[in-house]
């Protein structure tokens, strides 16, 4: 295991334009996980409320609802996680190297696994920092304190961190079908956030489609079923009812597509002669 | 003899070309083996199947006469076509990978830089190297894990003639280390200059078998000339170690025994005062042979 995240880890450390995405990812983070508060004191200085409420007194740092409200936001950046992905397998079929790994002497599995256990480490280290700053946060901001607080809800984190997984692994899918990184770059980036988000809402809302079987199949999407592991937290802030658990439906769903990505990955790489 | 690697109908084709048909090939230990075909005979492909990067359609090899192919992987050093490494790393970090893959301690790096010099830009990026130095360093990176058998693909493909001479007296070198070649070419003169045994393929099927030495070491003759023609034909006539003498316009042609050399005809006839103003040996060059195979299998 150690090993083969250490032949990835030689590759990438030295890779300027890694560093520079990383760097950027743990910005976006820092941003998402702790400009909530000065997100609401802008609203409150433009002069918005909500029925007569100053903004800043939304408690959305309270324990434990800040695990999902982070979790949420932070799964709008996962991209730039896919994209380190993106371009670290695109560069060992570009330049050659995953062909002349095998040769040297790892198996196409390994392969796998050293960028799969990447993958899973990228996840964990987004994961744990943002359980670090949801920590820190709340400890400033929560009206609630005590651990029956701090640690429910925990499993939003864990959901985050399977969705970050699970999306990566569809970008190394993407890598061994596509030749050219910055297509596959452009294409998952507005495909995640443009295309499925368009179409998902016109299914689901245009007159013609939505009382017919059209709203279920969305949640069948790929980008749909991650985006239904975590749902937007928000509405509880204007009193209205919201999924405040993981659907266990939704976690099949994603499921299906993990081993989906993962079985197409290696009848690939099996499959294909490496030329 | 250690098998090395054993072949067995191994086949591949691509939509209707076949480009390996029924290939059998048997190597062991020692030897430097070239494959001698044609552009598109179907030399990498069979490389490739045999370093499992390219799936075969049927047939089936054996390394080390056991099973284990990424085990057996480890033990072979071997470039297929272009030099491939992270063109933003430095020779030095490349090579760490493939002692990381090899599972061979990082402590030869220098060594093998050394030995194909290119040491003094060790920590210079791969993508600023001429390629010369690319193909050199993809050697060292065969030689890293100090492998019992080697793999080399058109070495020199691509290299300037001082690049040439280089790559193959690295070869050489290596190959005098007892080490076992496999080495895929077009190039007749390298394959006569640095192989013990060779196969010439076409179209995927192997026409011809055999040692270098063998196929041209057939025919020895000695070509002669001096002024006194008539007394250089009574001397060749006495000399202990040909079988016979042809005239041919001014000079004579010598077909000699096999343990006698030219440098003997020539002392033989120098210790009776004749000076030979012309001293030829003939030898069948791997190129007419390769040419008749060709011919032969039409």
């Amino acid at each position: 295991m150690i090993r083969a995240l250490k032949l990835e880890w030689l590759k990438i450390r030295n890779y300027r334009l890694f560093w520079i995405l990383i760097g950027m990812y743990l910005l976006a983070l820092l941003l998402i996980a702790s400009g909530g508060m000065l997100f609401l004191e802008w609203l409150k200085s433009e002069g918005a409320d909500f029925r007569g409420i100053n903004p800043t007194i939304i408690p959305i740092y309270d324990f434990p609802d800040i695990w999902q409200n982070t979790t949420y936001l932070a799964t709008y950046v996962k991209v730039l996680l896919a994209f380190i992905v993106i371009i670290s397998v695109n560069n060992d079929v570009t330049y050659n190297t995953l062909r002349q790994n095998i040769i040297d002497g790892i198996s196409k599995k390994e392969y796998i696994l050293s960028k799969l256990l990447f993958i899973v480490a990228m996840a964990a280290l987004s994961t744990l920092l943002l359980f670090g700053l949801g920590f820190v946060n709340g400890s400033i901001y929560s009206h609630v304190w005590g651990a029956e607080y701090i640690f429910d809800e925990m499993e939003f984190l864990a959901v985050y961190f399977y969705e970050v997984v699970i999306y990566c692994t569809l970008a190394f899918l993407l890598s061994l079908l596509i030749k050219k990184a910055g297509f596959i770059i452009m294409a998952l980036f507005l495909y995640t956030l443009m295309f499925e988000p368009i179409v998902d809402a016109i299914l689901i809302n245009a007159p013609i489609f939505r009382d017919g079987i059209a709203p279920e199949i969305v949640n069948f999407f790929p980008i749909k079923a991650l985006n239904n592991l975590i749902s937007v937290p928000y509405g509880r802030y204007i009193f209205m009812e919201i999924e405040d658990d993981v659907a266990i439906k939704a976690l099949a769903i994603a499921t299906g597509w993990f081993v989906f990505y993962l079985g197409s990955i290696s009848y690939l790489l099996n499959k294909r002669d490496l030329n | 003899m250690e098998k090395v690697l054993r072949i067995n109908k191994l086949s591949k084709h691509f939509g209707r070309i076949r480009a390996v048909d029924k290939l059998d090939l048997d190597i062991t230990t020692g030897q430097v083996f070239g494959i001698l075909g044609p552009n598109g005979s179907g030399k990498t492909t069979t490389l490739g199947m045999i370093l499992d990067v390219v799936a075969a359609d049927s047939g089936s090899f054996r390394w080390f006469g056991q099973d284990d192919n990424v085990k057996a992987r480890k033990k072979i050093g071997a470039i297929l076509e272009m030099p491939c490494f992270m063109p933003y790393l430095t020779a030095t970090q490349n090579l760490r990978i493939t002692a990381h893959i090899k599972k061979c301690s990082t402590d030869n790096i220098g060594k093998v830089l050394k030995q194909a010099g290119l040491f003094d830009r060790r920590n210079d990026k791969f993508k600023t190297y001429s390629l010369g130095m690319k193909q050199r360093l993809s050697i060292a990176a065969a030689l890293l894990s100090d492998p019992p058998v080697l793999i080399f693909d058109e070495p020199t493909n691509g290299l300037d003639p001082e690049g040439i001479a280089e790559v193959r007296k690295l070869i050489k070198d290596v190959a005098g280390s007892g080490k076992t070649i496999i080495m895929a070419s077009h190039l007749l003169d390298e394959v006569q200059k640095v192989c013990t045994h060779f196969c010439v393929l076409r179209k995927g099927k192997k026409l011809h078998e055999g040692r270098v030495s063998e196929t041209l070491g057939e025919i020895n003759k000695v070509e002669v000339a001096a002024d006194d023609r008539q007394k250089l034909e009574a001397v060749i006539g006495s000399f202990p170690g040909q079988v016979a003498a042809q005239q041919n316009g001014s000079t004579f042609l010598v077909t000699m025994k096999e343990d006698s050399s030219a440098a003997d005809l020539n002392d033989f006839c120098f210790a009776r005062g004749i000076t030979l103003k012309k001293l030829f040996t003939q030898r069948n060059s791997l190129e007419q042979e390769f040419l008749k195979i060709l011919r032969e299998n039409d």
